[in-house]
């Protein structure tokens, strides 16, 4: 048994499980493992894994550019579509420096249970030194090259920033969305991610399972998002006017972007082009196939036709609420994930939008949180050790929900105070009613 | 008459106001408010009067009904533009196609107002 698959994200408690697995003989012929970032022989990497790695990298990024921008823009109003696909591509590009700079390394170096270190502050000791045939891995993922899963996770860290931008569109000033991604993703997705997926963070430590993001980036986006569309107030004739979208084929094109790319993030999070991926992938079909289809029945029983926003939104409900499973579950509980999302996520962007009574404009919140909660709770019931090596808990699972809603909630709300502070979050009325198309970009769509 | 339905013509008013005259309103305020529901009546049957939009008219009517019962005599007393008779009986003569086109939109567009899904 490689020593590939040992580490990727189970938590300490997974860790030791799976350890206890190994055969006496096995482990003895296997290197010591990692316990930090370090330098390793070239040919210990394994080129079919860094390869899927690379691959992953590109489909997760492919889901949100042009994945989310395309998504969410179909469902803005015509004068918002130019200022809600800038908002997504800035805010890629101003995640990929900041994560360069800070983010990787205070995500993903052992540090406390908090906070990483700083010995990836810039990339720094990310190294392929081709004369002493070394390259640098992460104790994380070390069958793959640490630029490949530092870039890999970047990715992640992207999408997730992203994902926010659906609660604020269409009244948020541009300049307010860059200070309040960059230090949100900073002080916010950064340190989640170490907590769950770094194994010294303190989730990790306490047996949280999530394989691929369910807390760390939609519970994270979905609250973020709520908070963002309380702070922010609602759009302008929000609950009088209708706000018709404006091209809901667009929405389409993004919610297969979404659908193809997560194979990406949920097979690639194995961080192995092994079987352990490849049930993560057909999973994560499957559940996308039942989110699909609860919804449709479900919009189609209460409101007495199927739509296919409904459709798009169905199924990515179902990748969210498998994300967090996709490496601990069988096919079937993938069905059971997949068909409970649809359901609640449809309940979540209705009739539980209607009690919060908050403007998330996309229904971040909706889809993203509450299909990530119970992604995470059902992974907790339906974690297969035989798939895996560990047991779930819910009442763990649920420890980490709460502990992710809470700071999640708690730190956007001073970013966005902050955000306020520095440059006020929203456009003026005027602006609003002519659209942040023309506001905010001086540029306008064609007819 | 439930409030549902209240907005389900409104929604049906406010669309036939948008495609023949230009003119975008408020649908849960026409919904909601007496005196934004009179004007939007008033406007609608001098749009059928004096630009032939017979469409407006028993959509106008049932706005009036459902949001003014009794203001209802007033309202005509008052803009005596076209007879209501005539153009309900001219309003069945349009095609039940543009009808039904009207209506589908009208439901879109009352589905929007207070979210996508």
């Amino acid at each position: 048994m490689s020593r590939k698959n040992k580490m990727h994200r189970i938590g300490l408690k997974g860790l030791l499980a799976y350890t206890l697995c190994l055969s006496t003989s096995a482990w003895s012929q296997v290197p010591a493992a990692l316990t930090r970032p370090g330098l390793v022989a070239q040919d210990s990497i394994n080129g079919a894994d860094t390869a899927w790695m690379m691959t992953s990298t590109a489909l997760v990024l492919l889901m949100t550019l042009p994945g989310i921008a395309l998504f969410y823009a179909g469902m803005v109003r015509k004068k918002n579509v130019l200022n809600t696909m800038a908002s997504v591509v800035a805010a890629a590009a101003l995640v990929s420096l900041l994560w360069f700079a800070v983010g990787y390394s205070i995500a993903f170096t052992p540090g406390n249970g908090l906070i990483g270190g700083d010995t990836r502050l810039w990339f720094s000791g990310l190294d392929y030194i081709k004369e002493a045939g070394k390259v640098a891995v992460s104790h994380v993922a070390p069958n793959v090259p640490e630029s490949v899963y530092a870039m890999f996770q970047l990715t992640f860290a992207i999408i997730t920033a992203a994902l926010i931008v659906g609660a604020v569109v269409e009244r948020l000033r541009f300049s307010a969305l860059l200070w309040f991604v960059g230090l949100w993703s900073v002080l916010v997705y950064a340190p989640i991610a170490h907590w769950v997926w770094e194994p010294g963070g303190w989730l990790a430590q306490r047996g949280v399972l999530d394989f691929a993001g369910g807390a760390v980036v939609h519970i994270n986006a979905g609250v973020s998002g709520l908070v963002c569309a309380y702070m922010l107030g609602a759009r302008k004739g929000y609950g009088r006017e209708s706000f018709e979208p404006v091209n809901l084929g667009l929405t389409m094109a993004g919610a297969g972007l979404l659908w193809v790319g997560w194979f990406g993030f949920n097979a690639g999070s194995a961080v192995a082009a092994d079987g352990r991926a490849g049930l993560a992938m057909a999973v994560t079909h499957i559940a996308a196939s039942a989110g699909a289809m609860t919804w449709m029945l479900g919009e189609w029983i209460v409101r007495g036709r199927p739509s296919l926003l409904g459709l798009c939104s169905g199924l990515v409900a179902g990748l969210v609420a498998i994300t967090p499973a996709a490496g601990f579950v069988t096919p079937l509980s993938a069905l059971l994930i997949g068909a409970v999302a649809g359901v609640a996520c449809y309940w979540g962007a209705t009739g539980l939008k209607r009690l919060l009574n908050a403007d998330d404009s996309l229904d971040v919140f909706g889809v993203h949180g509450i299909g990530g909660i119970v992604g995470a709770l059902m992974t907790g019931l339906l974690a297969s050790k035989t798939v895996s090596g560990v047991q779930g808990d819910v009442v763990v699972q649920l420890m980490g929900v709460g502990a992710v809603v809470a700071y999640s909630g708690v730190m956007s709300a001073v970013v966005l105070w902050f955000t306020n502070l520095m440059v006020g979050l929203r456009v003026d009325d005027g602006a609003e009613v002519t659209g942040l198309d023309i506001t905010q970009h001086r540029e306008h769509m064609g007819t | 008459m439930l409030a549902s339905e209240k907005l389900a013509i409104a929604a049906h008013l406010h669309v036939l106001l948008r495609r023949k005259t230009g003119r975008v309103t408020d649908t849960q305020w026409m919904a909601d408010n007496a005196e934004y529901a009179t004007e939007i009546v008033r406007f609608a049957r001098q749009s059928a009067a004096e630009d032939g939009h017979v469409e407006l008219v028993p959509w106008a009517d049932k706005l009036e009904q459902a949001v003014l019962p009794a203001a209802a005599p007033r309202i005509q007393d008052a803009k005596p533009l076209t007879p209501s008779i005539m153009p309900t009986v001219r309003s069945l003569l349009a095609s039940p196609a543009a009808q039904a086109e009207a209506g589908d939109s009208a439901f879109d567009s009352a589905r929007y107002v207070r979210g996508l899904r």
